[in-house]
């Protein structure tokens, strides 16, 4: 499979049922990762007038952390007086359910198009489904990068004996290559 | 006798001025690819290719860049922007 440029800036892929069924399946595991839910200390009374509420913390999966960074760093400003943890506390308590809802809208509009094949078949994406592929693809490599604790150097080095390991490490660069034909298709836009 | 008079000098220490501005930074990882850290770049920050590829070249090979100047309101914007396209961005004071 790769992604061809289509009729009228459309951008097709034909995609056979084991390539479907892998990134269906890597698709729904970032689904269920951006399910999770943080340790939350509830404050009922935010909750009661409709407040973000509680403590959110940095996610402890570091594959869920790497999704919802923190925005600050520890040496955030030259200010003495300026609490980087507490400014990313609060980053998150306002934005991180936000970023939660977008990730998980895009993963699923690209499990509705590989839905539609019904197995296999051309996926015929308009330029929002093929926004919402490259960023999901991108989700997706996060979080199996992170997993497996991939380098710069990673391509370069022969693929270890662990079965498992090396099949996992394949889809990595299987979906990176992919990842590349699509940005090929997209000339990009600012917005 | 006498004594030397004594001086009114505080003790020095770093201001910080309040309005320095802010700035928001992607890090390098290795994970996002460089064609798409330079396609992020031009759609969020409007970048020409030559200067989203310059940033993105500095990010690769210095592990950092910044990519926008503003007040700490905007600069959170912008990094929750990042955030939404998986780039690895944090903001700080300049």
């Amino acid at each position: 499979v790769k992604f061809n440029r289509g009729r009228h800036g459309a951008v097709t892929a034909d995609v056979s049922a084991v390539e479907a069924s892998v990134l269906a399946s890597a698709v729904a595991q970032l689904l269920h990762l951006l399910g999770e839910q943080d340790a939350v200390d509830d404050d009922p009374l935010a909750a009661m007038v409709g407040l973000p509420s509680g403590d959110v913390r940095r996610p402890e999966d570091p594959a869920l952390a790497r999704l919802l960074p923190d925005a600050y760093r520890p040496d955030a400003s030259g200010d003495p007086q300026f609490d980087a943890g507490e400014a990313a506390a609060e980053f998150r308590r306002y934005t991180e359910s936000d970023l939660r809802t977008a990730k998980r809208a895009q993963a699923d509009r690209v499990l509705e198009t590989l839905a539609s094949l019904g197995g296999s078949g051309r996926l015929q994406l308009d330029r929002a489904d093929a926004d919402a592929w490259l960023g999901t693809l991108n989700d997706v490599r996060l979080v199996l990068g992170t997993r497996l604790d991939v380098t710069e150097e990673t391509y370069e080095q022969p693929l270890p004996d662990d079965e498992d390991l090396a099949h996992a490490l394949q889809v990595y660069s299987w979906l990176g290559w992919l990842q590349e034909t699509l940005l090929d298709c997209l000339e990009p836009r600012p917005r | 006798v006498t004594a030397p008079a004594q001086l009114d000098r505080p003790e020095t220490e770093e201001v910080v001025d309040p309005d320095r501005p802010w700035v928001a930074i992607v890090w390098n990882d290795p994970v996002n690819l460089m064609s798409y850290v330079t396609h992020v770049l031009i759609e969020l920050f409007g970048y020409t290719k030559a200067e989203a590829h310059r940033l993105m070249l500095a990010v690769h090979h210095e592990g950092k860049a910044v990519v926008s100047t503003g007040t700490r309101e905007q600069m959170e914007r912008d990094v929750t922007r990042l955030h939404g396209r998986g780039l690895w961005a944090t903001l700080q004071q300049d």
